[in-house]
Parts: C-alpha cells; sequence; structure tokens
C-alpha cells in the first residue's frame, strides 16, 4: 500500500519512469477492456493510449479516495464508454432485431471447450449495442441495472442485448469448429 | 400465478427464462418450470448447455498485453505535451519581455496554431509535473521541440478527419445550400485541410527521423525505408483515387488510413532511436518486434 502510495506520488511529481511502472501494473487489463468495448485491437491501442494520456494529465487530481486501480478502471470505462457512445450515434445502430441466427433449432453439438482465441474473435465480431452490453455484464460482472446506467439504456434493453449477444456467440462458435 | 404462464410460450422457455437460468437468477418456479422443460426438449438442453459453456469461457477469458509500442506512444506524447506546454509559458514569458524591448525567444508558431480540438486537448494551465527552473532551463532547445509537439498532438490528440462524416447531414446540408456541388466541394476542402495537416506532421516526424536516424543499424534503417517507400506508394494511389472521385468514401478513408500509417511508422521510427540512443535495447527490441508484426 506505502509503496502504491509512493509510485502515485512520484508520477505526482512528473517521474516519467514511475508513470511506466504504472502503466504496466493496469495497462493489460485497460487495453483488454478497450479492445472488446470497441471490438478490435486497433481500435484499443488507440484507446489505451488516450485513457493512459489522460490519466497523466489527472493525476495531480488524484486524491487517494479509491485503490489507484479503480480510478484508472473508472476513467477508462468512461473513455471507452465516450467512445461507443459518439460511433453509435454516428451509425445510429443500437438496436437490431433478433435475426434468424438467434433462434435455438436443434444443432450438432458442441463437445469441445470452446478455445479462449475463437471466442475473443467471436466478441469482436459481434454487432454494436449486444457487444457493449455482454462485455459489461458477462465479462466485466456488472448487472443488468448497471449496464442500463453505463449503456443509457432500459434494464429489459440489456438483457435482450446480452441474451442477443450470446446466441450469436453460439452461432459464431459453432461455425468455427 | 403460474411460472410456465410467466416464462413459457406455447413451446419453449422464452429468451428471459433462458437467460436467467443460465445466469442463476430465476426464482424458484421459474427454475422448475424450465427444468421441467429441458427434461423433455433436447434443443433447449443443448442451449442451455452451449451458453453455460459459454459464460464458462467467458469468465475464463484472460487479459491481453497491449503491444510494446503502445506505451513508446504514451511517452512520446507525455513528453512532447510537456515541451509544448513549456515552449507556451516561455512564449508568454517572451511576449512579456518584448514589451520591454527584449523578445528574443523564438515563436514556436505551430503551437499557437492548433485546431481547436487539439488545443482542447493540450494542457492550457502551468504544467503541474514540473518546477519553473527545470523549464527555464531548457528553454533554449524548445522552440523546434514545441514544433515538433504541437504537429504531433495534432495528430495523436486533434486530427478527427472522419471521412463520410458529411453523410448524415448531407441532405440537410444540401437542402439548406441547395446544392449537391456545394456539398461535395465542402468535403473536398476538409480532406484537403486534413490532408495538409497530415503531412506537416509526416513533415516533422520526418524531420526528427531523418536527423538522427544514424543511430540504427543500417539493415533496421534500410527496412524502415522500404516500408516507408511502400506506404508514400499507397499515399500516392489513393490520393489519386480521391482526387477521380472527391467523394468517394471508401478513397477517402483510404488516404486517411495510408497517412495514419505513415505516421504511425514514423513515431516508431523515432521511439526505436530513442531506445537507441538511450541504451534500451529491450526497449529496441520491443519496437522492432512491433514493426515485424506490422509488416507481416
Amino acid at each position: 500500500m506505502a509503496a502504491a502510495g509512493d509510485l502515485i506520488a512520484r508520477c505526482q511529481a512528473g517521474d516519467v519512469e514511475a508513470f511506466e511502472a504504472l502503466y504496466r501494473q493496469h495497462a493489460a487489463r485497460l487495453y483488454t477492456l478497450a479492445c472488446r468495448m470497441a471490438g478490435s485491437p486497433e481500435d484499443g491501442e488507440d484507446l489505451l493510449q488516450e485513457i493512459f494520456l489522460q490519466a497523466h494529465r489527472k493525476l495531480g487530481s488524484f486524491k487517494g479516495d479509491s485503490a489507484i486501480g479503480t480510478w484508472l478502471y473508472r476513467l477508462a470505462l468512461n473513455h471507452c464508454l465516450d467512445y461507443v457512445r459518439s460511433r453509435q450515434a454516428k451509425m445510429n445502430r443500437l438496436t437490431e432485431t433478433l435475426d434468424a441466427d438467434t433462434s435455438f433449432e436443434p444443432t450438432a453439438r458442441r463437445d469441445t471447450p470452446i478455445a479462449r482465441l475463437d471466442l475473443e474473435r467471436a466478441i469482436e465480431r459481434l454487432p454494436e449495442g449486444c457487444r457493449e452490453a455482454f462485455v459489461l455484464h458477462d465479462v466485466e460482472g456488472f448487472d443488468h441495472k448497471e449496464v442500463g446506467k453505463l449503456l443509457g439504456i432500459a434494464e429489459g434493453t440489456s438483457k435482450s442485448q446480452v441474451f442477443k449477444a450470446r446466441m450469436k456467440l453460439r452461432s459464431f462458435l459453432r461455425g468455427s469448429t | 400465478m403460474s411460472g410456465v404462464n410467466r416464462t413459457v410460450n406455447a413451446m419453449h422457455p422464452n429468451e428471459t427464462a433462458i437467460n436467467d437460468f443460465v445466469d442463476g437468477t430465476s426464482d424458484a418456479l421459474e427454475r422448475t418450470s424450465v427444468e421441467q422443460h429441458l427434461a423433455t426438449c433436447v434443443a433447449c438442453r443443448q442451449l442451455v448447455d452451449d451458453l453455460r459453456e459459454i459464460k464458462r469461457a467467458t469468465g475464463a477469458l484472460e487479459s491481453r498485453e497491449p503491444p510494446p509500442r503502445v506505451w513508446g506512444r504514451i511517452e512520446r506524447a507525455i513528453t512532447l505535451e510537456r515541451d509544448a506546454d513549456v515552449a507556451r509559458r516561455l512564449r508568454a514569458d517572451g511576449a512579456s519581455a518584448s514589451l520591454a524591448g527584449a523578445g528574443t525567444t523564438q515563436e514556436p508558431a505551430e503551437a499557437g496554431r492548433l485546431q481547436p480540438s487539439a488545443s482542447d486537448n493540450v494542457k492550457k494551465g502551468p504544467y503541474p509535473f514540473s518546477s519553473e527552473s527545470s523549464w527555464r532551463k531548457r528553454g533554449t532547445t524548445l522552440s523546434w521541440l514545441a514544433a515538433a509537439a504541437a504537429i504531433v498532438l495534432a495528430t495523436l490528440v486533434g486530427l478527427r478527419f472522419m471521412p463520410g462524416r458529411h453523410e448524415a447531414g448531407t441532405p440537410s446540408t444540401v437542402a439548406q445550400t441547395g446544392s449537391v456541388r456545394d456539398a461535395a466541394q465542402a468535403i473536398e476542402s476538409e480532406l484537403r485541410l486534413a490532408e495538409a495537416h497530415y503531412e506537416k506532421a509526416i513533415k516533422g516526424l520526418e524531420q526528427i527521423a531523418n536527423t538522427d536516424q544514424g543511430a540504427l543499424d543500417p539493415r533496421t534503417a534500410a527496412t524502415l525505408q522500404k516500408n516507408l517507400a511502400v506506404i508514400d506508394q499507397a499515399i500516392s494511389e489513393s490520393r489519386a483515387a480521391v482526387r477521380s472521385q472527391p467523394t468517394s468514401e471508401p478513397a477517402q478513408q483510404s488516404l486517411v488510413e495510408n497517412f495514419k500509417t505513415k505516421i504511425g511508422l514514423l513515431q516508431d521510427t523515432v521511439a526505436l532511436i530513442n531506445e537507441m540512443r538511450k541504451g534500451n535495447e529491450a526497449g529496441a527490441a520491443r519496437i522492432v518486434s512491433g514493426l515485424k508484426q506490422k509488416g507481416n
């Protein structure tokens, strides 16, 4: 705890090496969040860069009321949500209707465990709207009420989007075997 | 109220019932009714098994490591941002001094001419992490750094040219101006503006990279030059495409993407030079590895 406090103090004093250490500690988690929310590693990279630049600018106001990891995570999540909102506003396709591949017809059973890489790729392919709800709920662990607040949608819409995402993933992963 | 009526349609449980069942958030009545249905419905049983497997696999996903080049970019941006801020202070000081007839500091022209979006992202107040004495000492080398900072910052945080962004507004724009040609000219003019900024950023980075390229071993330098030549060719082709079809979104997108690629490669080159100068072999190796991945 004292070591973390010391690191923050050094960052706040302008020590770039200390800031790099902070980056090394938290970058993987935030990069993963950014990639999954944005739907591509390239956009995830850009987001991570912007998140840490913003963190660097704002670190002076960090008072230690929460853990630095929590503070960074909130900052990153807000940044990702801003990105998602601006893109959604542009694309104007938050809601999509359930289509044929989300119906549950009897299909060949998948007997092998899902490969991590297949799942990561499938998540990237999810349509905007349902991907963000799925990531926030199933990966990041927010409940539907929280997801609804974060994304500015109703709780029921969050449930519906997560279901849609799961059905899409099922369809994608069935195709990848 | 019957759980079956509430959660099950004519044939199968509805999506909410299935979702809640998979998440383990159904109440007892719903859970029983879904379980009873699953006992006789192969399709729903398979669905539930698949969704549970997806949930399990999702829960087991691990974090991904960002590519090494990301830290290099952040570090450069921090340095440039700090230097731009210091230069701004110096300029303010210079302005005060010039009132007294002693303004000799070279004007970091570009720092004051950032696009509004870029300057909004650059800290305006005194840099909190830098002491007064340290920035004064460094002042003499800061004019060109400030120019580079302004240029690169515009690329890193400011330039947000979005090809096709007129698309959504096109009907109203056209209605307002009464002319499709006006809209096309507006897009073309905006693209030209973005192009000029990208070219300026590229020129600044090229200047830094060319000045210090001796720090690189000849093979790496040759590879970088080869990659830059490929990107230059792509830029020429996409530029020609834009010239022949100014309103084509794919052509605009392609040109902007090629500019971004070139800037990325130049940024990596500058980062590599910095690491070599610092004698940080591990850092240099990380960047070279990133360059190789990009080249593949």
